[in-house]
């Protein structure tokens, strides 16, 4: 039951994701698995579905992009890394499909801040507010009565925590434990991490 | 006829503490319901620095298991250095995506302790999820294993009480799951590599535990 | 992605239409082969035996099939199951050993036969050899070594194992007069009970005259190899025809 969420301001874009990592339904095997992995120093992908695709598709993609980097000293944009990530994805949906859904986030120097919401059937979407699993639901109407466009860092982030706070409290089957990471002109940061505290972690 | 002997029938488990990590398993593998073997060894030794427990089926294990040990081998000699854990679970988890939805079975912990970073813990298995951490099981028992574990579990444990505690968990396990059983293995895993420090028969562990009446669990 | 489920048991099958096909031919007990063959290590010799009756369901095809392949003076291979895929299996191995010969003039070790039957035996694990392998020989200082595999070869050694439809009927009976306490145990403790040649080819005998009273696939005769540092010599035992 992974749950991932976005929402994209005027400055900076605050992604959160569950770090529990499922052995089976019912079993958890780990507390602090950073789903929100970096691509480069300003933008992150977040990732959702089965854990061997998120992490060999995600190991792919930041494999590329940072090769392209490499190869041509520049960066690829969020735009383009989106596009990339998604031309992958189709590509491969004929043959051996991922099974993973994402969000991508990043900030650029010419257009600030932006989010990408994709699913696995390689459906690209740019959007303010975006969300995975069935805690979006719950945090996708709340973000639609508060979220405002130049909110604070601050604001967002006390939003982004109220949102996962919901989740723990409606849903049956939710995560344990969450991470909430900001990216910004200064690069990429977590700001809040929330968890009820375990015997070992 | 029976085809393969299924380890789904298994409580493995392994954790890092502050002495080393500790590494354990039962012995039994079933075929159904019949008993093909109570003397399996469920904890394999890849080198003498790396352990990897195995549940799933016996064979896809034992290979694999195997291909591993042959694949540390061959990057110590083409590096002069031993493969890090994290390197090597990495080798077993991309065979195992790239068999992804043939039928593999395995569920796997490999655990080493590395010349720079110190001791490590990974768990794989054959829907190619891998993850590092410090407390892991595996197996049909593991459940059970599992809340044995946890509440035992501390980071600054000794070294007798880490390996009674992972006794303790398997043995729980054994005592509720049909398929697990047999003899509990324990490793000691330290900078100098690991050493087998358990190996109790859970037929005479019962009544260790248990010596009285009294003392059996409540049915 | 197939899927086939026979006798409790379920494997899954790699893509092929046809393989799955044959497997799932392959697995029904009526399919013709060997039913019960025994292995006991000792510390001078150990012993090899299989019946010598090859049946389809419950027609019997013949009453002095042979299903025992020496491979060398030291290593034995017995198989149950499918004849067609145990004899497969063991010219694979005879000609393996050949070429071994050639190469390194020496015959192969027996734990080196077993390894190799091992990985022969996963190399076609998504189509496997539809039989339960047993492989018996001896090491270099002449005491017994017994391997047990199933379908897709894993292996593990033992003083002694039991394969095929008679294993549910032969096994318990070895368990209680050779089992020994676990090589896993700590502080170690012998874990072979080795018994005097005489004695084991009594228990052995008694176990196959047991089987053949009970097991409709069990019986006509037992082919029994006895292989010592001094040779290997063959004996027959006849059951019950009926």
């Amino acid at each position: 039951m992974d749950f991932l969420m976005g929402m994209c301001c005027k400055d900076f874009v605050v992604v959160c994701a569950d770090t529990n990592a499922q052995m089976s339904q019912i079993l958890t095997i780990k507390h602090d698995e950073d789903k929100i992995v970096p691509i480069d120093s300003h933008k992150v992908m977040a990732l959702a579905g089965q854990p061997g695709d998120r992490s060999q598709f995600s190991e792919f993609i930041i494999a590329n992009v940072r090769l392209y980097a490499l190869r041509n000293s520049r960066r690829l944009s969020t735009h383009a890394v989106a596009n990339f990530t998604r031309n992958e994805l189709a590509t491969s949906l004929r043959k051996k499909p991922y099974n993973a859904n994402m969000l991508i986030a990043g900030y650029d120097e010419s257009c600030g801040p932006s989010l990408y919401w994709m699913d696995y059937l390689a459906t690209l979407h740019k959007t303010n507010v975006a969300g995975m699993g069935y805690g979006s639901y719950f945090a996708l109407s709340l973000f639609d009565r508060y979220a405002k466009v130049d909110m604070e860092e601050k604001e967002a982030v006390a939003l982004m925590a109220r949102g996962v706070q919901e989740v723990i409290s409606r849903i049956t089957v939710a995560p344990s434990d969450y991470v909430i990471k900001v990216v910004d002109k200064n690069g990429t940061r977590t700001v809040e991490t929330i968890s009820p505290g375990h015997v070992a972690k | 006829m029976k085809l393969a002997k299924p380890l789904h029938g298994t409580t493995t488990l392994a954790f890092i503490f502050k002495k080393g990590i500790i590494v354990a398993a039962d012995s039994r593998a079933t075929m159904g319901s019949y008993i093909s073997s109570q003397t399996v060894h469920k904890i394999l030794e890849i080198n003498n620095r790396l352990l990897a427990t195995i549940a799933g089926a016996a064979c896809d294990c034992q290979y694999w298991g195997r291909y591993l040990g042959m694949q540390c081998r061959l990057y110590e000699l083409d590096n002069g250095k031993r493969i890090t854990v994290r390197a090597a679970s990495k080798i077993l988890s991309d065979v195992c995506f790239q068999y992804k939805g043939m039928g593999l079975s395995m569920g796997m912990m490999l655990a080493g302790w590395d010349e720079e970073t110190g001791p490590a813990l990974y768990y794989m298995d054959t829907d190619a999820q891998r993850s590092s951490g410090k407390v892991f099981s595996c197996g049909s028992g593991s459940l059970y294993a599992y809340s044995v574990l946890d509440d035992g579990y501390k980071w600054d444990l000794e070294v007798d009480e880490a390996l009674e505690l992972a006794r303790r968990s398997i043995y729980q396990a054994t005592y509720r799951d049909a398929a697990s059983g047999g003899t509990v293995s324990a490793y000691l895993i330290t900078p100098d590599g690991w050493k087998k420090m358990l190996g109790s028969d859970v037929g005479d562990l019962h009544y260790e535990y248990n010596p009285t009446q009294a003392d059996l669990p409540l049915e | 992605m197939q899927k086939s489920t026979c006798a409790g048991a379920t494997i899954f099958l790699g893509k092929s239409q046809h393989s799955t096909t044959v497997w799932q031919f392959c697995s029904q007990s009526s399919v013709s082969g060997c039913r019960t063959c025994v292995a006991i290590a000792g510390a001078d010799y150990c012993l090899a035996a299989a019946t010598t009756r090859l049946s389809t369901g419950l027609n019997i095809l013949s009453r002095d099939a042979n299903f025992v392949e020496k491979i060398s003076n030291h290593c034995v291979i017995l198989s149950a199951g499918c004849q067609a895929d145990a004899k497969a299996l063991q010219k694979h191995m005879r000609a393996r050993h050949v070429m071994y010969q050639h190469q390194h003039n020496k015959p192969m070790t027996c734990q080196a036969v077993a390894q190799l039957l091992s990985n022969t035996m996963y190399y076609k694990r998504f189509f496997p050899y539809y039989t339960e392998t047993l492989c018996a020989g001896l090491d270099k200082d002449g005491s017994g070594l017994v391997y047990s595999y199933d379908a897709m070869g894993s292996a593990g050694v033992s003083g002694y194992a039991c394969r095929g439809t008679g294993e549910s009927l032969i096994q318990p009976v070895l368990d209680n007069q050779l089992m020994a306490a676990s090589p896993l145990v700590l502080p170690v403790q012998p874990s072979v009970s080795h018994l005097p040649l005489e004695r084991a080819l009594d228990i052995l005998k008694d176990a196959f005259t047991s089987a053949g009273e009970r097991d409709i696939l069990t019986g006509d005769a037992v082919e029994i190899l006895i292989l010592t540092k001094e040779g290997t010599r063959t004996e027959r035992m006849e059951l019950k025809k009926d």
